[in-house]
């Protein structure tokens, strides 16, 4: 099974300069926290499924549509009972806190969605090299774009031992919660030790590719910030610009909700 | 010629251990020179190999003593990153050396980081690639390439450095035959080049014949070395060492020749020389008891009709798959990577189920049973043992699938002393999993399906990894366990494995079944393996030569042979 999320396709996102890709990120992530009335985030949330209907990324988000579906749920519910409002409208639920929780589900699905967008259109080398240009150390991103390389490795190996395991009978849905949570310990010492192992040989293979033998290097990837960058960037500048005008002006807040 | 290469005196002893790792070393190479290097697990292969390029002592641990000179750089006096120009070293796993997101920059990777000019390094790639045969695989993402394929990519992504010394771990271990024939014909390239000298770690004995010289290592001590016609006609000293001699000259090593070939051509040659001919009546009796030992077997244990299966993503790995296992059979699943083996055994316990179709386990549709009934009929083994070894003692690892059954504490004992007993580590039994060889280990797996006494065993790729020693020792234990009634399933792509054990072969390819019979008449069925892109054994082939004869093993071939 393929675990990576990068999509091979010829789309004009894909197309965007890794840093700009980067930027339309932390904008959702802002025009998404941003917002407090279920009808405003869903029109962020909208905006956001539309971006990724552009760049062809609608099939990784199905993929998490479970999970997505589940940290709605469970983020409505959190609120519902968390936060308080005035208006009564069954047993211990109000209006104002059930507004909320929408609300910050959506908003929540929102940015993850966002973010699968992003890997989904950025190779991690395009982010590496887009880090590279907005002045940080190539250590350090080669570490980062390493450990999102990682993830899905460990997923793999994990599925694995899940595999094995279950062949010698461990059933992780038996049993108390103590009793439960020590079948963990026969999946995690395996995966911990193949992952040492694993990051071990990965460092061996670096330091014999001649990973920092000079003082610089070069990149085959090119990141160049062209016309349609700018304008990208710069409608997202106007967007953040009436968003943040739109919060301080208070429009869009749910009346009588207490946090 | 000029020498690329010399290794003097040198002795390593890992950090903590309490013998030296390797002894003595002393040989050299010249420019071109294609050298191969064996032994038994544990002689200091991959030892000597990180040797090469100051992996040690730089990143690995140990005290060394001696040197190694590559190119006129001592290794002690630079670091692994700058000899990355000089030694291009290419490690046995290849998944932990990719970690590009296209093939076209995981080669760009080395180039890269010598801060090449990006016209230098596209042509580069470009000419690394075409090397290997993956040009046009530029765009891939390296996780969805066979393992072969992977392989050419981790010796295309050193070669665009422009080593001068190329150096392979064991580059065939885990390959199927056709990766495995595309790594011999790179090294055969890059031989003929003569710009490059090679040094590959290589078990197969057949395969090696092209080398110019082999080093036979044996407890870190150079045991032999010299051409290969030398070397590989010394048939004791090659057990002895743990190397399984090419079949055809341990064939004429039993019939007591005074010359031995080392192909098949020389041996045909040979025996028409000398008026050797095959006894029909010997020939028939082998058949015979294929015949009678199909006739004992039992009830019908493992049922599957009209399986089809598709993983999300909507990769359909098997295709309207139809067979029945009965009691008391050996069989061994074959084919090449990626044509469906480990995802159809997958479907006996319950770990996949079918997206079409049925799996029926003793009458029971697998899908209406849960693993734990299923885990005390059938026992799975898989290929790494380091998935599932999580304790600290053994006797503790192989009391987890009894435990897991529920079963009393005594019977538990009992049941996990008779396991050990069985695959003979009775006497590790208090032993740390992790102190044990990798053979040894893949035995306290096997181990710990035992201790649950399931009827039926799957085992995939039981003997990857394992020299010619440790893959005999596990093989005969497997043996055994089917002769004392447990049923074999076991997916393999090393054919004179199954040639000599297994009673019947199933050959797959792209998610189908397309040959099932008994191992005689599937292994001579010379178009069927083709189709499945497999190579016949030795042996097979050499009956096939002669006249219309399957032989399954050197010794049965001996024994029909008379003069």
């Amino acid at each position: 099974m393929n675990l990576y999320l990068y999509l091979d396709r010829k789309t004009a996102i894909h197309g965007l300069d890794p840093r700009t890709k980067l930027f339309i990120l932390l904008g959702s992530f802002v025009v998404a926290s941003l917002q407090e009335h279920p009808v405003s985030a869903m029109i962020v949330a909208s905006a956001i499924v539309a971006h990724g209907a552009l760049s062809g990324s609608l099939g990784n988000i199905r993929r998490i549509a479970g999970l997505l579906t589940a940290i709605g749920i469970l983020t409505v519910l959190l609120w519902s009972i968390q936060a308080k409002g005035v208006t009564p409208l069954f047993w211990r639920f109000q209006v104002e806190p059930l507004l909320y929780g929408i609300s910050t589900g959506i908003k929540i699905d929102s940015m993850i969605v966002a973010g699968v967008i992003f890997l989904s259109t950025t190779k991690n080398e395009e982010v590496a090299i887009g880090l590279v240009k907005l002045g940080l150390p190539y250590s350090f991103t080669f570490a980062f774009c390493t450990a999102l390389r990682l993830a899905p490795t460990i997923v793999g190996s994990a599925q694995m031992v899940a595999q094995a395991q279950r062949s010698r009978g461990l059933d992780l849905r038996r049993g108390g919660l103590l009793s439960r949570t020590k079948k963990y310990i026969p999946l995690l010492i395996p995966i911990f030790l193949t992952t040492l192992r694993y990051t071990n040989q990965l460092s061996m293979a670096l330091e014999s590719k001649a990973f920092r033998a000079m003082g610089t290097r070069t990149f085959l990837l090119d990141a160049r910030f062209g016309a349609r960058d700018y304008w990208v960037a710069f409608a997202l500048i106007l967007v953040l610009i009436i968003a943040i005008l739109i919060r301080i002006k208070g429009l869009g807040e749910i009346q009588g909700l207490l946090l | 010629m000029a020498q690329a290469l010399s290794v003097r005196n040198l002795s390593f002893r890992y950090k903590g251990a309490e013998k030296n790792a390797l002894n003595s070393v002393n040989f050299e190479a010249q420019r071109g020179e294609f050298l191969v290097v064996m032994g038994p697990s544990g002689a200091g292969k991959s030892t000597l190999i990180s040797t090469l390029n100051g992996l040690i002592p730089h990143l690995i641990e140990g005290e060394l003593e001696g040197n190694v000179v590559i190119d006129g750089w001592d290794t002690r006096e630079h670091q692994t990153r700058d000899f990355a120009t000089k030694v291009g070293l290419v490690f046995q796993d290849f998944e932990t050396q990719l970690f590009s997101t296209n093939v076209q920059l995981e080669v760009a990777f080395g180039p890269e980081n010598l801060a090449l000019p990006p016209k230098e390094i596209i042509r580069r790639v470009q000419e690394s690639l075409r090397s290997v045969g993956l040009k046009g695989f530029e765009e891939r993402e390296p996780a969805t390439l066979s393992g072969g394929e992977k392989q050419r990519l981790a010796i295309a992504s050193v070669l665009a450095m422009k080593p001068k010394l190329l150096c392979l771990d064991e580059p065939t271990s885990e390959l199927d035959p056709m990766g495995t024939d595309d790594i011999f014909a790179i090294a055969r390239r890059v031989k003929r080049s003569r710009s490059i000298t090679m040094i590959m770690v290589e078990h197969s004995s057949e395969e090696v014949l092209g080398a110019d010289r082999i080093i036979l290592l044996t407890e870190g001590e150079i045991r032999a070395m010299g051409p290969p016609k030398t070397i590989l006609r010394e048939v004791d000293l090659l057990r002895e060492a743990g190397i399984r001699p090419i079949p055809i000259t341990e064939l004429f090593a039993q019939l007591g020749a005074h010359s031995l070939p080392l192909t098949l051509e020389e041996g045909l040659e040979h025996l028409r020389r000398e008026g050797w001919r095959i006894d029909g009546a010997q020939y028939r009796s082998l058949r015979q008891t294929d015949e009678l030992r199909a006739r004992r077997y039992g009830k019908v244990l493992i049922e599957a009709r009209g399986l089809e299966y598709t993983y999300e993503g909507g990769f359909q790995a098997l295709k309207g798959i139809g067979l029945r296992i009965r009691e008391g059979e050996f069989v061994a699943i074959v084919g090449q990577n990626g044509s469906g083996k480990t995802t159809l055994i997958k479907h006996f316990n319950g770990l996949l189920h079918p997206t079409k179709g049925e799996v029926r386990v003793e009458g029971v549709e697998v899908r209406e049973t849960d693993i734990l009934q299923l885990a005390r009929r059938i026992g799975f083994v898989f290929q790494n043992p380091d998935h599932q070894i999580f304790a600290e003692r053994v006797v503790e690892e192989v009391s987890f699938g009894p435990r897991n059954l529920g079963l009393p504490e005594d019977a538990i004992t009992d049941r996990v002393t008779r396991a050990l007993e069985a695959v003979g580590l009775l006497d590790s039994r208090e032993a740390d999993p992790f102190s044990l060889t990798k053979a040894e280990r893949q035995r306290v797996a096997v181990a710990s399906v035992l201790a649950s006494t399931t009827k039926v065993i799957v085992l995939d790729e039981p003997t990857t990894g394992m020299d010619y020693r440790e893959s005999i020792r596990m093989m005969e234990l497997i043996r055994e366990l089917n002769e004392r009634g447990h049923t074999i399933v076991m997916v393999t792509h090393t054919l004179w494995i199954v040639s000599h054990y297994a009673h019947r072969v199933i050959v797959m390819r792209d998610g189908k079944i397309i040959r099932d019979g008994k191992t005689r008449e599937i292994l001579s069925d010379l178009d069927g393996l083709k189709e499945a892109s497999l190579k016949p054994p030795q042996m097979v082939s050499f009956g096939r030569e002669w006249g219309d004869f399957a032989f399954l093993s050197p010794e049965e071939c001996g024994r029909c042979l008379v003069s």
